[in-house]
């Protein structure tokens, strides 16, 4: 067979000529900085898909506002929730930065090689926020995000009595008799306590202490519940020590298997249940590495 | 990728978009019009929902079998509320009741020349939202790959670890609170400039842009296909064995009278290395003698900072090297006729007149500029032996895809990021990246559904 010889389509010359002209704007960063998408049919700022303008490209935290996260947490020995209320950062990423630097320090220390060029390209091309340290900042995103639960997607009938407060607490129970009020399942319930404070006419500072006196106490909580899991999974456990492995036995309830004798955490063989572990062929995927 | 696959994959006459920093990608996204699924009764509803799943499908994990994605399509949507404290603490929820039970209407005013829709929480952008944790795609959001398959191909060959352990399994999806750390190599090669084959092309990128914007896709990803490769061999020659934080042999603190001819070294190393920076007025010798002296002055660094050396075998051995670089016919008209107007531009410009011999001869600016430069120099060297083009630049057309979402954080010095949470739906905003508005997704979202 003969070789090919390429020619070019008129799609291939359009893609090129769209290269040489409209494209030379996105082909390298800006030289001041910041996001460059592509500015198509009235999409508004920061839209990388002209298409879809519910997506956004959000901001992100610089190197001194991860810095200073950390100096917070690790340095002073600020609780990650008064951190995340000072800042405006949500509680999960303020723990998330404080990781990760710990990670940069270990690399740091050992002295292997950051990505310093690539960190700062690609900083140098988002959007990025960045605190002053010691003044009121505005918030990176919101923090109080209440996730809604299933149960709470339903349409109620609940007639109730016009006199009646039918309160948020009310309204939980309505949904499900275990469902905790709004005020308790969003992140920071002690800051919604310090707006009430501030509400009776206690003085900022005095609120302030207050609700910091209050996210210690709930951390600490956290940290002692964890603590007892651990012992208890460490008490139940009776390890041996062979040279080459460490069984770890475990009691478990035979019995327990259910309503149906199907349950699907439970032990062993179960009539009717196929079983898939030594099937041939198949990828276990783990679910969760611990 | 081979050539006719990547053909396929980034197709300008019918083009699909897809999760990738391509150029014809972009180009693609730039002439992508509305499809306008569903506005006209030409099409059955069986129809709509075919186009519409067929469009996000080509860029949501065109990878992933239809077979996988179905079983883990979810009809459940995510969503959160922002609750205002201040709101909360003023009202115990009661203020609900009023009205028709759902708070006291808000009365539209019809009067005015435009009203506003009311702004929806856009659940359907939500339809691909399982796919986000998957670990392949999660590895391509967090910019640690230039597509989903070069994502793919980081993790199955072992790039990414997720808390500490290497996984190689791209469908494992992510839990929230699981970290998952790439290759740094992996990803300055997947984000970086090609490397030219035959040493560095990087006098002509600099010079004539044009010509690298016409060269051939065809050739561009040949290069990619043999870069990786060398990326592959390249990460197997860096494992080494982790050094322990005790025994690390740290660089001790110079001696107080060897500061100066310490800074001298520096400075000179400075020199070289903001010429080498500039290189279109160095010629490619000069830029070789100047690597080699870079070369030789590092050893020499530390051996100032020891507390036997002397300052005069050091000067000695300096001075000879400098002679030896006799960058003296460098074109100095360029640095004339532009005035140096910041400290770098003016230690660069006094570099190609005359070689200084003297260690007095620059002014604290110009010292504080020369060690930023050492700094750079040091953080981005040149070195041969990477898989991608050195001193280490982003690659083409990378800033309009360069986003990245709000359920990662990541820390980009160590190529490591954060699964914080599944992704959301808000009031007026999705956090799931899909190239198409709401109405696409609702029919493809529908088409999963399995209700056709």
């Amino acid at each position: 067979m003969p070789p090919r010889i390429p020619t070019k389509s008129s799609a291939s010359s359009a893609s090129a000529l769209w290269t040489r002209t409209i494209g030379a704007n996105y082909r390298q960063p800006k030289p001041e900085g910041g996001p460059n998408y592509l500015q198509a049919f009235g999409a508004g700022p920061n839209k990388p898909f002209p298409l879809n303008p519910q997506f956004r490209s959000e901001r992100v935290l610089d190197e001194q506002a991860r810095e200073l996260i950390w100096e917070k947490v690790m340095r002073r020995g600020e609780t990650l929730k008064a951190v995340s209320a000072e800042l405006g950062v949500d509680l999960t990423r303020v723990a998330a930065v404080v990781r990760l630097k710990e990670v940069e320090k270990d690399w740091i220390s050992k002295g292997k090689k950051l990505a310093t060029p690539y960190s700062k390209a690609v900083l140098g091309m988002l959007p990025t926020k960045s605190f002053r340290p010691g003044v009121q900042n505005q918030p990176l995103e919101p923090i109080n995000e209440l996730h809604i639960h299933t149960a709470t997607q339903k349409q109620l009938f609940w007639p109730t009595a016009e006199s009646r407060q039918f309160t948020r607490e009310d309204a939980a129970k309505a949904f499900h008799a275990k469902m905790l009020s709004a005020d308790k399942r969003v992140p920071h319930p002690e800051l919604i306590q310090m707006e009430k404070d501030l509400l009776k006419g206690m003085s900022p500072d005095e609120a302030r202490a207050r609700f910091i006196k209050a996210a210690e106490q709930s951390e600490r909580k956290a940290a002692e519940k964890q603590q007892r899991k651990a012992m208890a999974e460490e008490q139940a456990t009776k390890k041996v020590n062979t040279p080459r492995f460490e069984f770890r036995f475990k009691e478990v309830d035979s019995e327990l298997v259910g309503k149906d004798g199907r349950a699907p955490n439970v032990v062993g063989w179960k009539y009717g249940m196929p079983h898939y572990d030594r099937k041939k062929g198949l990828v276990k995927i783990p679910t969760s590495v611990p | 990728m081979p050539r006719a696959a990547q053909r396929r994959l980034h197709v300008l006459r019918r083009p699909k978009l897809r999760q990738s920093w391509s150029k014809y990608n972009l180009y693609n996204l730039w002439r992508q019009r509305d499809p306008k699924i569903g506005f006209t009764d030409h099409e059955t509803f069986f129809q709509q929902k075919w186009r519409a799943k067929g469009l996000l499908r080509a860029y949501h994990g065109e990878h992933i079998k239809e077979r996988d994605w179905e079983r883990m399509f979810s009809r459940r949507l995510l969503s959160v509320a922002n609750m205002n404290p201040q709101y909360m603490a003023q009202n115990d929820g009661s203020e609900m009741a009023a009205g028709r039970g759902s708070g006291r209407d808000i009365v539209s005013k019809w009067k005015d020349d435009r009203v506003d829709p009311k702004p929806i929480t856009p659940y359907m952008n939500m339809a691909f939202a399982p796919m986000e944790r998957r670990l392949d795609i999660a590895v391509f959001r967090a910019m640690f790959a230039s597509s989903a398959r070069q994502a793919r191909h980081f993790v199955v060959h072992g790039k990414v670890k997720v808390n500490g352990k290497v996984m190689h399994f791209p469908a494992y999806k992510l839990n929230p609170g699981d970290m998952f750390q790439v290759d740094p190599d992996a990803v300055m090669f997947a984000t970086g400039q090609p490397k030219k084959k035959g040493g560095s092309n990087a006098r002509q990128a600099v010079t004539n842009p044009q010509a690298n914007a016409e060269a051939e896709p065809a050739a561009e990803e040949a290069e990619g296909a043999e870069a990786e490769a060398e990326a592959a061999k390249a990460a197997e020659a860096s494992e080494v064995p982790e050094q322990d934080p005790e025994t690390t042999d740290k660089p001790e603190a110079p001696k107080a009278d060897m500061k100066p001819t310490r800074q001298a070294i520096q400075k000179l190393t400075k020199q070289a290395k903001s010429i080498l920076a500039r290189d279109r007025d160095v010629s490619t010798s000069q830029k070789q003698n100047l690597r080699s002296f870079l070369k030789r002055a590092k050893p020499l660094l530390s051996k100032a900072g020891r507390p036997t050396a002397t300052p005069t075998d050091i000067l000695d051995e300096l001075n000879s090297m400098v002679k030896e670089l006799n960058l003296s016919d460098a074109p100095a008209e360029a640095a004339a006729t532009e005035a140096p107007s910041t400290p770098e531009q003016a230690v660069a410009a006094a570099a190609r007149q005359e070689p200084p011999r003297s260690i007095e001869d620059l002014n604290a600016d110009e010292l504080k500029a020369l060690q930023r430069l050492i700094k750079e120099e040091e953080e981005n060297p040149a070195d041969p032996t990477k898989p991608y083009h050195t001193p280490w630049k982003p690659r083409d057309y990378m800033s309009p895809f360069a986003f990245i979402p709000r359920y990662l954080e990541v820390n980009q010095n160590v190529c490591s990021a954060v699964y914080l949470r599944h992704p959301v739906a808000r009031v007026n905003s999705a956090e799931v990246p899909t190239p198409f508005g709401y109405q696409v997704n609702q029919l493809a979202f529908n088409w999963y559904l399995r209700r056709r």
